[in-house]
């Protein structure tokens, strides 16, 4: 009975209680948009860094990550790629050559990391062959071809069918050379990327820099990404303490930190959000208070204790929050789907953007632990907002409150 | 059989900084079964000894004892207590819940008591049935006259056999034909369930009915008859 006279209490004055729970609909339809479009938007950095260049696991010979030095290279892969193709959870990988040098045109040169690809696997790993914007993909293992960004084309002032020089130390410190014709221009979400990375065939970057049948990476992309730190932890045992065989976590710590700095970025605005709807509550549960000092002197007199008062109040909090999260939860996910679904276009701050790796058209994304945060924190929020209106009504004598005009 | 007794209770209430004495020391003792009516000029203090008595205030001074006990050394939680099973209490303006219908209004003093759903509804049902107003079950206050409003609410106030029933201006804002059945009918319950009411009131048909009739005046207790 305590929950049915709780839940009439709310409809006396139905205009207050609409207001009330239309502001805890807002706060939370708020709060899914907000998390829903920072997460698709950390997401899709992240995403972007793994399949751009990074993947979800990477193998190396050991302190090649901090230090990519030419002859930190895997000398015996077929041993490698033996135990990652027989790894469970492994579905794709390609093998890598990576060296930092120098590109050159006729008018313009550029500091490039080069990148030796086996076009044919580099498919399924990265998305470099589905960026292309002009001319084609690298078609073969071998062959003088490389495929440059456009804003590296723009630098050079090359374009499709141009000839560039790349350059680089060789294990022995001589300078590597060879001439590689443009066969096609990609562009990337990444401006950081494009500016800085080029690829060739793995033949071609073995030979130029020396280091035939040798490579520098093996880059793994895993059945779901949750569980690219599984496979690195398995590869690494394998393999022993020559190599090092690094999940994105680790091979992205900032971005991974980001990611963290975000979840816990996302309690505090949810905060801030309950902050003002506990005072949006106060003021509703204090004037629901007041109008009722009279009946609440009589269910006083009629042997009603405090903590049933204290309760009902509560209560009659607790039905508003949990009213106003059930339909914020409907409206927010609902809008999420409806309207956002195919992305929010933010092509005018496409340049800043995508310095941060993230493209013009975010795609919302919404996380379990937002969800989770507004189902507990919302209608707790207003239990504590009820809190100093219900003490207040049980702090009324009987005879006063009676007496109540 | 003593039920209720008070020692020299006093009341002084502040109004505006100013004290004023509502009681001037109270001796009294109020049997099990009386049909009392504390009666009185406006002011002479019948609500406020109605409350202490009723444990619905507190004394300045003096003491009220109910069943030997003295009432003020109890808890809120204890006074909360003797309120709900021993005492019943019927106001002039009515007090019903104004969400509940008649019957949820009767019903509620038994849920507090923790008297299951179906045993609750059952009572409830009946003593509406005996009291003639079964047909204002479902209905809530704002849709019930003064009279039938006072009469769930004495029904509401004898629902858990308590001991003693305070009656503050009952038929006050009632028409005399309307009081006057009210007043059988806490009557009848006075005789037939040896419950004792104690009233204040200053209308006539009220006191006509007195077992025991209590004059105040300035805040003493001028005639006991």
């Amino acid at each position: 009975m305590l929950l049915r006279l709780a839940w009439r209490n709310i409809w006396r004055n139905k205009r207050r209680s609409l207001i009330v729970i239309g502001s805890v609909i807002v706060g939370v339809i708020a709060t899914i948009l907000m998390d829903a479009l920072q997460n698709g938007m950390i997401h899709q950095m992240l995403f972007n860094q793994i399949n751009l260049n990074v993947s979800n696991v990477q193998v190396h010979k050991k302190g090649f990550k901090d230090k990519k030095d030419i002859n930190n290279f895997i000398s015996k892969p077929a041993k490698v790629e033996t135990i990652i193709k027989n790894q469970p959870h492994v579905k794709f990988y390609s093998k890598r050559v990576i060296t930092f040098g120098l590109l050159s045109s006729t008018d313009n040169s550029s500091g490039v990391y080069i990148y030796g690809i086996n076009p044919s696997q580099e498919k399924s790993v990265s998305i470099i062959s589905k960026s292309i914007v002009k001319g084609k993909y690298l078609d073969a293992s071998d062959g003088r071809e490389i495929v440059l960004s456009k804003a590296l084309a723009k630098k050079l002032n090359v374009t499709i069918g141009d000839k560039v020089v790349g350059m680089a130390n060789t294990p022995s410190g001589s300078i590597g050379s060879d001439v590689f014709r443009v066969v096609g221009i990609f562009k990337t979400a990444s401006s950081e990327f494009d500016k800085t990375t080029v690829f060739i065939p793995i033949v071609s970057a073995q030979q130029m820099l020396n280091i035939p049948g040798k490579i520098h990476e093996f880059a793994i992309i895993t059945d779901k990404y949750e569980n690219a730190d599984i496979v690195s932890k398995a590869l690494q045992k394998k393999l022993g303490k020559k190599y090092e065989a690094l999940s994105y976590n680790e091979i992205l710590p900032l971005l991974v930190l980001q990611m963290d700095l975000y979840k816990q970025l996302l309690i505090i605005v949810n905060l801030i959000i309950a902050l003002a709807l506990i005072f949006g509550i106060i003021n509703a549960m204090l004037m629901a208070v007041y109008e009722r000092i009279r009946e609440i002197g009589v269910l006083m007199a009629v042997g009603m204790k405090n903590s049933k008062i204290f309760s009902m109040i509560l209560i009659e909090a607790l039905i508003i929050g949990v009213l106003g999260t059930i339909f914020g939860i409907i409206f927010g996910y609902g809008i999420n789907a409806l309207l956002l679904s195919g992305g929010i276009d933010l092509r005018w701050f496409a340049e800043s953007l995508s310095s941060f790796g993230v493209g013009a058209i975010i795609y919302p994304k919404i996380s379990l632990e937002n969800f989770i945060q507004i189902i507990t924190i919302i209608p707790l929020v207003s239990v504590v907002g009820a809190m100093y209106p219900a003490l207040k009504a049980i702090r009324l004598e009987p005879v006063s409150a009676i007496r109540y005009v | 059989m003593e039920i209720i007794k008070c020692e020299n209770l006093q009341k002084i209430y502040q109004d505006n900084g100013v004290p004023v004495h509502a009681l001037k020391g109270i001796n009294l003792t109020i049997n099990k079964g009386e049909f009392t009516v504390i009666a009185g000029p406006s002011g002479s203090g019948k609500t406020t000894l109605l409350n202490l008595l009723g444990a619905l205030d507190k004394p300045t001074e003096g003491t009220v004892y109910f069943n030997g006990e003295v009432l003020y050394k109890k808890k809120r939680r204890e006074l909360s207590r003797l309120r709900l099973e021993n005492f019943g209490f019927v106001f002039q303006a009515y007090n019903l819940i104004p969400v509940l219908t008649a019957l949820e209004n009767i019903e509620f003093s038994m849920m507090l008591l923790g008297i299951p759903e179906k045993e609750r509804r059952e009572k409830a049902i009946t003593l509406m049935e005996e009291l003639g107003i079964a047909e204002l079950a479902n209905k809530r206050p704002n849709e019930m006259s003064g009279g039938q409003q006072q009469r769930v609410a004495v029904v509401r106030a004898i629902v858990n056999d308590p001991d003693v029933v305070f009656a503050d201006e009952p038929t006050a804002n009632l028409d005399s034909k309307t009081g006057d059945n009210l007043l059988n009918l806490m009557q009848e319950m006075n005789e037939k369930k040896q419950i004792t009411f104690i009233f204040s009131s200053h209308d006539k048909q009220v006191m006509e009915r007195a077992k025991r009739l209590l004059i105040l005046k300035d805040g003493l207790l001028e005639k006991d008859n």
